[in-house]
């Protein structure tokens, strides 16, 4: 049996942006993993193969090829995939903890209200009666000709879905690890609060002297090559990623950190990707942020109203979504770089590869991807080839490689985004002309 | 209507908080005219918007002196089809 991962249409991916917007949804993280990492566990398939935008084919396949992530069978966007064995066919929306669908079987298409498909296994019986040369006639014929049946499996309706979902799937990804104890180093004195048996401290991790993990509201996981340094206090449910350093943090319950983030000042219930910084003091909660940020000093967010309503996100910048909860603080796309003293606003949507200098004030909501924020307005600034060097520094500076693939992948996006960031520096200009 | 350069020099006279009658084309932005990285963006920004055009990032930031300013802009000017006074 072959799992493929295909990724959901726009309009709905459009739900997960800024970061989506330079990875497929099953890339988003919550708790130890991301979403395909749960869906790859649950349906315990060995073969995979993913459907992703056109734009981030090339860009995926070059990251997804990395010898750390290599998986047997891999394939991006190759339609031969859709031959020749069993398939389970399963939109990354769909959560795996409620996924039940077993690989193989006689064919069926599960749908949700809208009629949209959330999984289809197709027995290989069938294939022969399905176009499998592109994977959007391919569903569709399955939908056509294949049984369906309604679904009512659960699934991710937009990104602060993860945040508000993160301290519980922290808990039960735990569970599932079967881990405890300490198999790194730690050093004396420190404290453990609550049961030994809620913390795993895995190999190569260290752990210094006056740190604090409290475990008594739930599990601490310190992944493999993480360090904690002194003085910081790590609150459960909580998972620090490989290669992960805090520096005195205040890490409070509910937070996803890494791989390879260097993190300080005050955390709560946030996911943050890898290789991003917040080493210096400031508030981040409730927040998403992705891979390559850099939030410099004092960079705080606010996740919570003055008048305790719930909050509202733009993630269009024009339309406000109620998010139904009165916790959710900022969604920050990759790449992105704050400066001391950035004031971020309750559900503010900070647009990948964007660039803010601080004035003092909470920022708008709304920073499309790619703007300069500068004198507190959205302008062109120096231009994405700024913004682009800047990327490839601090890839560069870990090790890692801006590729060709990449840079293809975010010329799209520089395209696909240049509405909403050329209406921010029309409004931007009139506000100095005004001056 | 004014030339260009008469209005380019208005625009950084507006922009630098400076006596327009003081710029000289062979005035460096920076060196001469004191203007901050950030004030770079905005004259590259105003000189759009006084002139209708679309500027390219980065050829228009490696401008150095207000007379290639005058130069660059005219050139890009006739490029897409927006008539100015020389």
């Amino acid at each position: 049996m072959r799992l493929v991962l295909l990724d959901s249409p726009d309009e709905v991916r459009r739900n997960f942006y800024p970061l989506a917007l330079s990875r497929p949804l099953w890339e988003l993280r919550c708790g130890f993993s991301s979403l395909g990492e749960k869906l790859i566990a649950k349906v315990g398939a060995g073969d995979v193969a993913y459907f992703v935008p056109d734009y981030m084919a090339d860009a995926y396949r070059t990251k997804v090829e990395r010898p750390l992530r290599l998986r047997s069978g891999l394939a991006v966007n190759d339609s031969s995939v859709l031959d020749g064995d069993d398939l389970l066919i399963v939109d990354p929306r769909v959560k795996a903890d409620s996924f039940n669908v077993a690989g193989r079987g006689p064919s069926e298409v599960g749908l949700d209200e809208q009629g949209d498909v959330l999984y289809a296994r197709v027995a290989k019986a069938d294939l022969a009666k399905l176009p499998t040369g592109d994977i959007g006639k391919f569903i569709a014929a399955a939908k056509a000709k294949l049984p369906n049946v309604r679904s009512a499996l659960p699934t991710w309706q937009y990104i602060w879905d993860l945040v508000l979902a993160n301290a519980e799937q922290i808990t039960a990804d735990f569970a599932a690890a079967g881990q405890s104890g300490v198999e790194g180093k730690v050093e004396q004195p420190n404290a453990i609060r609550g049961s030994k048996k809620d913390v795993y401290i895995a190999p190569g991790a260290r752990v210094h002297p006056m740190v604090v993990i409290d475990a008594e509201n739930g599990p601490v996981y310190i992944d493999q090559d993480a360090e904690i340094y002194p003085f910081s206090r790590v609150e459960g449910p909580c998972y620090i990623g490989k290669e992960s350093v805090l520096f005195g943090a205040k890490c409070r319950e509910g937070n996803s950190i890494g791989p390879a983030c260097r993190v300080g000042g005050e955390v709560e219930e946030s996911i943050v990707h890898g290789y991003s910084n917040k080493y210096h003091d400031g508030f981040l909660g409730h927040a998403y942020v992705g891979e390559w940020v850099n939030l410099g000093a004092l960079t705080a967010n606010s996740d919570l109203k003055n008048d305790y309503s719930t909050v509202s996100v733009m993630l269009d910048g024009r339309r406000a979504i109620d998010t139904g909860s009165t916790k959710v603080g900022s969604l920050i796309g990759d790449h992105v770089k704050t400066s001391i003293g950035t004031l971020l606003n309750t559900g503010s949507y900070v647009g990948a590869m964007a660039l803010i200098m601080a004035t003092g004030k909470p920022l708008p909501k709304f920073i499309p991807s790619f703007a300069w924020f500068l004198e507190g307005v959205v302008t062109k600034g120096f231009g994405k080839g700024k913004l682009y060097e800047t990327a490839k520094m601090a890839m560069g500076r870990r090790g890692c490689r801006w590729s060709e693939a990449e840079q293809a992948m975010w010329d799209a996006v520089f395209e696909m985004t240049a509405p909403m960031r050329n209406e921010a520096v029309k409004k931007g200009r009139r506000v100095m002309l005004a001056r | 209507m004014a030339t260009v350069e008469e209005r380019v020099k208005a625009v950084t006279a507006r922009v630098l908080k400076l006596d327009a009658d003081e710029i000289k084309p062979e005035h460096s932005f920076t060196v001469d005219l004191g203007a901050e990285s950030v004030q770079s963006v905005e004259l590259v920004a105003m000189f759009e918007e006084e002139f209708g055009v679309e500027m390219d990032e980065d050829a228009a930031l490696s401008v150095e002196t207000v007379g290639k300013a005058v130069e660059y802009i005219a050139e890009v000017c006739k490029q897409q089809g927006v008539d100015v006074e020389q």
